[in-house]
């Protein structure tokens, strides 16, 4: 996120002036010294000094079976909630892209609304939906598909629908952009060429689309790596994520030393992510992915 | 236009520190209806008692006091929080000693009296079952962890305090007075025979959802919030058999701004008048021992101070001297 305003900023800036950009992104780089950079620090200074000096609390995390899990746990569910909103979010940016434009401001006006509604209203709309005695369960069963009610919620199932429809529009916006600057023209020259429909799809459109998609699953793959909210709702304690363990630590055991471990830890992970992205699309196509 | 904006940073500035000025107590609780009738009882009666102006906040966070009092900038005075919590907070210096010539504690329960803490209310853990849909409900915590009597999807509180241990200690056959120390062992063996059947709740609204929407039928909830419950139509079953009563206490970070005026905000939250009236409206009992004398006999049977006959009493010391240990045991438990 923070590459895709950097990069458009330094352009800007650059066609205005001719020369670099820093000085304008002064007071940005001023406000998340202040903001973001000391506190995680403060935080890092904190998993290796309490309760004692040492890396204590990194051993305890690493040496848990219980700890190691939920890590697993939280790739496992970010994995599967980026790859399900990549798969559906396609299609649907696809259409938004080559949609007339009237319907587009429509489809597009239903995304945004539902993005703009809080985020908890959101999630208790879907626990409501979900649990047992729930609208989904008690329409399967008034139609005879299902005798007991089906388990939606309070496990994975509940965190992998809430999640994913949270995270869609943080895909489809993306993709949408990278799509809609596909020129036309080359899926004709393809067709043109004799690729069939779905030569036209996997080695042309998708192949083209690919920074979008790059951009688009990082950004969800990273959002959920730290997602609380819907995971404490939706979830059962048996697939605890990370977040829920890092407030179990600051907010209920009053253990920084340990929340600050598990922060440091997940922010390590995430930048190594990012990079890896880097490097195989490059800042700049990032940046036109958005 | 560079004035202008100046002019608009000045007049925001300002109006910042006017806000900050105008509060003269800010009070913290955990939302909901607990703290509506906190509020209508003690906050707003102390506003108009000496004209000062009490702000709400919430909810309650431990993080937070710790950080406020660490960064010694506190901008809560008057926090309600667990009893047990108050006990290790006020050992640990992260409290102000309360002053006793301000508040009057020879009328207030001394279970919940310590130098740094004051009973805010107490309550009682008790089992609570949906009456329209179980018709024979759980009398017993052994019948609540009785997956063959009782099938089914059940409730419990999701954080580590005192409460679920006791219960499933008292369900596996343990004396009530044999119950400290916790044999912790004991206790995780006898929740691993329904964890697969517990919904777990983390904050009062939730459990009165689940309870009223028969997403778990039965459960061990806060006795307030089946007396609300109940108040809007739900069927409500209520055993009361060894109901598990813990506290919360008034406690004052340390640090606060307005020491003098959080004295007197509980003074006032304390008092007889101030206790009854919060009962009134919770059916959460008064942990001033004069209220009870001012409420009607009907009300008064309701609360849990009624109810002592096979009350246990959650013990505040011992778990604030464990309150880490369990904690940590109890959510790396919660998620194997």
């Amino acid at each position: 996120m923070s590459a895709v305003t950097e990069t458009t900023a330094a352009g800007n800036s650059e066609r205005a002036r001719g020369t670099s950009g820093w000085a304008y992104a002064l007071p940005a780089l001023l406000l998340l010294l202040i903001f973001f950079v000391v506190p995680v620090v403060g935080l890092l200074l904190r998993s290796v000094l309490e309760p004692e000096p040492g890396l204590g609390n990194y051993a305890t995390l690493f040496g848990s079976s219980t700890y190691l899990r939920i890590f697993l746990n939280t790739f496992m569910v970010s994995a599967v909630v980026t790859a399900l909103s990549v798969v559906i979010g396609f299609p649907v940016a696809w259409m938004l892209a080559i949609m007339p434009s009237r319907w587009a401001s429509v489809v597009f006006a239903i995304l945004l609304l539902s993005m703009w509604t809080n985020l908890l209203a959101r999630t208790y709309a879907w626990m409501v939906l979900l649990q047992r005695t729930g609208v989904i369960n008690k329409t399967l069963m008034n139609l005879g598909l299902i005798d007991q009610p089906l388990a939606l919620v309070n496990n994975l199932v509940g965190v992998t629908i809430g999640m994913t429809y949270i995270m869609l529009p943080f895909v489809i916006l993306p993709l949408r952009g990278v799509i809609k600057a596909i020129d036309p023209a080359i899926l004709q020259a393809a067709s043109l060429c004799g690729a069939t429909r779905w030569q036209c799809l996997t080695r042309v459109l998708i192949p083209l689309a690919l920074p979008g998609v790059a951009a688009g699953a990082l950004m969800v793959f990273v959002m959920s790596l730290g997602y609380f909210v819907t995971p404490a709702l939706l979830g059962g304690t048996a697939n605890m994520m990370l977040a829920e363990m890092i407030a179990q630590f600051v907010q209920s055991l009053v253990n920084w030393g340990m929340g600050g471990a598990a922060a440091f830890v997940l922010l390590v992970v995430t930048l190594c992510i990012y990079g890896i992205q880097l490097r195989l699309f490059g800042a700049g196509r990032l940046g036109q992915g958005a | 236009m560079r004035k202008t904006i100046k002019m608009a940073v000045v007049a925001a500035a300002l109006s910042l520190t006017g806000a900050a000025s105008a509060a003269d107590l800010v009070f913290t609780s955990w939302g909901g209806t607990t703290q509506d009738a906190q509020k209508a009882a003690w906050a707003d009666k102390f506003a108009s008692a000496t004209g000062a102006n009490v702000l709400m906040d919430g909810p309650t966070d431990y993080g937070k006091i710790k950080a406020m009092v660490e960064a010694g900038s506190v901008s809560w005075d008057v926090v309600d929080a667990e009893g047990d919590y108050a006990v290790q907070a006020g050992q640990n210096g992260l409290l102000e000693k309360l002053d006793f010539n301000v508040i009057d504690k020879s009328k207030l329960d001394p279970r919940f009296v310590t130098d740094y803490s004051v009973g805010s209310f107490y309550y009682s853990f008790v089992i609570g079952y949906n009456a329209a849909t179980v018709s024979e409900g759980p009398k017993t915590w052994a019948d609540l962890f009785d997956t063959q009597k009782f099938p089914g999807k059940r409730t419990f509180y999701k954080w580590s305090a005192p409460g679920v241990i006791e219960a499933a200690l008292l369900a596996d056959g343990v004396a009530a007075d044999k119950l400290y120390p916790l044999d912790l062992d004991r206790a995780f063996k006898k929740l691993d025979t329904i964890k697969g059947d517990i919904v777990w709740w983390t904050g009062g609204a939730q459990s009165q959802q689940l309870l009223a929407s028969a997403e778990a039928p039965y459960g061990m909830f806060w006795n307030g919030r089946l007396t609300a419950l109940e108040q809007t139509g739900v069927k409500v079953g209520v055993s009361w058999e060894q109901n598990i009563t813990a506290a919360d206490s008034l406690v004052v970070p340390k640090g606060s701004k307005n020491k003098d005026a959080a004295m007197k905000f509980i003074a006032l939250a304390t008092s007889a008048e101030g206790q009854k009236d919060f009962s009134i409206a919770t059916g959460y009992a008064p942990t001033n021992l004069g209220s009870a004398a001012l409420m009607d006999e009907a009300m008064r049977k309701t609360l849990p101070d009624a109810q002592s006959a096979s009350q246990v009493n959650a013990d505040m010391n011992y778990w604030a001297a464990n309150r880490d240990a369990i904690g940590t045991r109890w959510y790396a438990w919660q998620a194997e």
